[in-house]
């Protein structure tokens, strides 16, 4: 790290420590709370504990692929802003598209290094301005939505029933996105374009999964369950490079979008 | 009991999102005045007016569909972090299917609150780390060329497929529909962000589950 550059010097450094700090001491406070009614509740340590460790699993590689954005954005705006960015709020589509807003806005544009303290500073007040929406609208909305669903669902069994399959359709929906991503989707800058890589991981996963489920379920180890999903995740991953490896180019290398 | 302990999570919740909003506000202020570089206000004008209509209109519907979901606790947490539907989101469903717990109950919002606390400490840790330590290298991790680089242009489907078998062996009636009219919107559409993508596959899975449940199939 370049301590004489102004976008990785100390000040830049202190930002990003407060901020973690902060986000750090927010998730303690909440696991805290969480997990001292989650003993009231009766609820057991085994299953507080496999949270805990099946969290942090699934985390891993999602989080090493968001540390790789934050490498994509340091050519230009230098590492520690879109670390900070990034452990807060933001993901690489956002902060590219506010960065590109206000260099824009002065004039320039985001495909060189930023040199100047006011396009740095334009820069910061761009992403902080588009981001903070869902928090300047949580206060107002969260506990008024999250009173009315549970009237709603707690009205009668019926409603409860409805209630519980309509929270299911919400999830399979949020699923279902990224199932169809997988099998015909593509993104602008086209590096993520569906075809035999996508669908095949896609397929790899879930059978991994389900095979997991099904011998966890015949020889009764309810304490390797939390494990089947990140393991089903990574073991998906691990085909990729396998795919990589052993298949001719041509065929890793197809897409249809 | 359960509107105590909410209304708790609210009053909690509420005072660390001011907090993040005052952290956030804060690092703009800090870097204009140290710098003494204020950005002219005809430019912060003209951001205003590009960022605004894109992402506070996406925010309200973010808000309204992920709340239901994630449980006040999670909720607050996970805006905060940010990165929820490709993290933050899967996390919390995985840990209360894991943990046999319904959303929207005392006991899901404790696990969903407990999962996406863990899961914000390991993804601040890991990018802590990550740029601390290992900047340099990670482009050798990671980027074009490395053994790792196909694994990690697939992290996304890994994720989802292991999340899918889950969710849609329990529920496959429910599953063709939101998945078919992901598929058809992407067919016309095939840039489509996912955020927009989400909203049209879960209102085809709601709309899904009403016919269903007129048609007494579920």
């Amino acid at each position: 790290m370049d301590f004489t550059d102004f976008k990785t010097g100390g000040l830049m450094l202190t930002i990003a420590l407060g901020v973690i700090a902060f986000v750090i001491a927010q998730s303690l406070f909440f696991i805290v709370k969480s997990w001292k009614h989650a003993k009231e509740l009766g609820i057991s340590s085994s299953t507080l504990k496999n949270t805990v460790v099946s969290s942090i699993l699934f985390t891993i590689a999602p989080a090493v692929s968001i540390l790789a954005t934050v490498i994509v954005l340091a050519d230009s705006l230098g590492i520690i802003l879109p670390w900070i960015r990034l452990s807060v709020i933001g993901n690489l589509a956002y902060e590219t598209t506010a960065a590109q807003t206000a260099l824009e806005a002065l004039g320039g544009s985001l495909t060189g290094e930023i040199t100047d303290t006011t396009e740095f500073a334009t820069v910061s007040w761009a992403m902080t301005i588009g981001s903070i929406a869902p928090l300047v609208l949580l206060p107002f909305l969260c506990k008024k939505l999250q009173k009315t669903i549970g009237k709603a669902v707690n009205k009668n069994e019926t409603a409860s029933k409805l209630g519980d399959a309509i929270s299911a359709a919400a999830f399979i929906g949020i699923v279902s996105a990224f199932v169809a991503r997988a099998i015909a989707g593509t993104t602008a800058d086209g590096t993520g374009n569906a075809g035999f890589m996508s669908v095949a991981v896609l397929v790899v996963s879930i059978i991994v999964m389900v095979i997991l489920e099904l011998i966890c379920k015949k020889f009764d180890l309810e304490k390797l369950r939390p494990f089947t999903m990140p393991v089903s995740m990574f073991v998906g991953m691990g085909s990729a490079m396998l795919f990589e490896a052993v298949l001719p180019a041509e065929i890793v290398n197809f897409v249809w979008r | 009991m359960q509107k105590n302990y909410f209304d708790r999570v609210h009053k909690w919740g509420i005072s660390w999102d001011i907090g993040a909003l005052l952290i956030l506000l804060a690092i703009p202020v800090t870097i204009s005045t140290y710098f003494n570089a204020w950005p002219p206000l005809k430019v912060l004008g003209e951001i205003l007016l590009t960022l605004i209509p894109l992402y506070w209109i996406t925010a309200v519907a973010e808000v309204i569909i992920y709340v239901p979901m994630l449980g006040a606790g999670g909720t607050y947490l996970s805006f905060v972090t940010g990165n929820l539907s490709n993290l933050k989101i899967p996390c919390g469903l995985a840990a209360m299917e894991n943990a046999k717990v319904k959303a929207n109950t005392e006991e899901g919002e404790v696990v969903s609150t407990i999962a996406i606390g863990v899961s914000s400490i390991t993804t601040t840790v890991i990018i802590a780390v990550g740029v601390l330590a290992f900047s340099p290298v990670l482009p050798y991790i990671t980027g074009e060329g490395s053994a790792f680089e196909p694994a990690f242009n697939q992290v996304l489907p890994a994720l989802f497929g292991a999340l899918a078998a889950s969710y849609f062996a329990k529920h496959w009636k429910l599953v063709p529909l939101p998945v078919i009219v992901g598929v058809i919107a992407l067919v016309f559409a095939p840039t489509l962000g996912v955020g927009i993508l989400m909203f049209i596959t879960i209102f085809a899975a709601i709309a899904g589950v009403l016919i269903l449940y007129k048609l007494k199939w579920l």
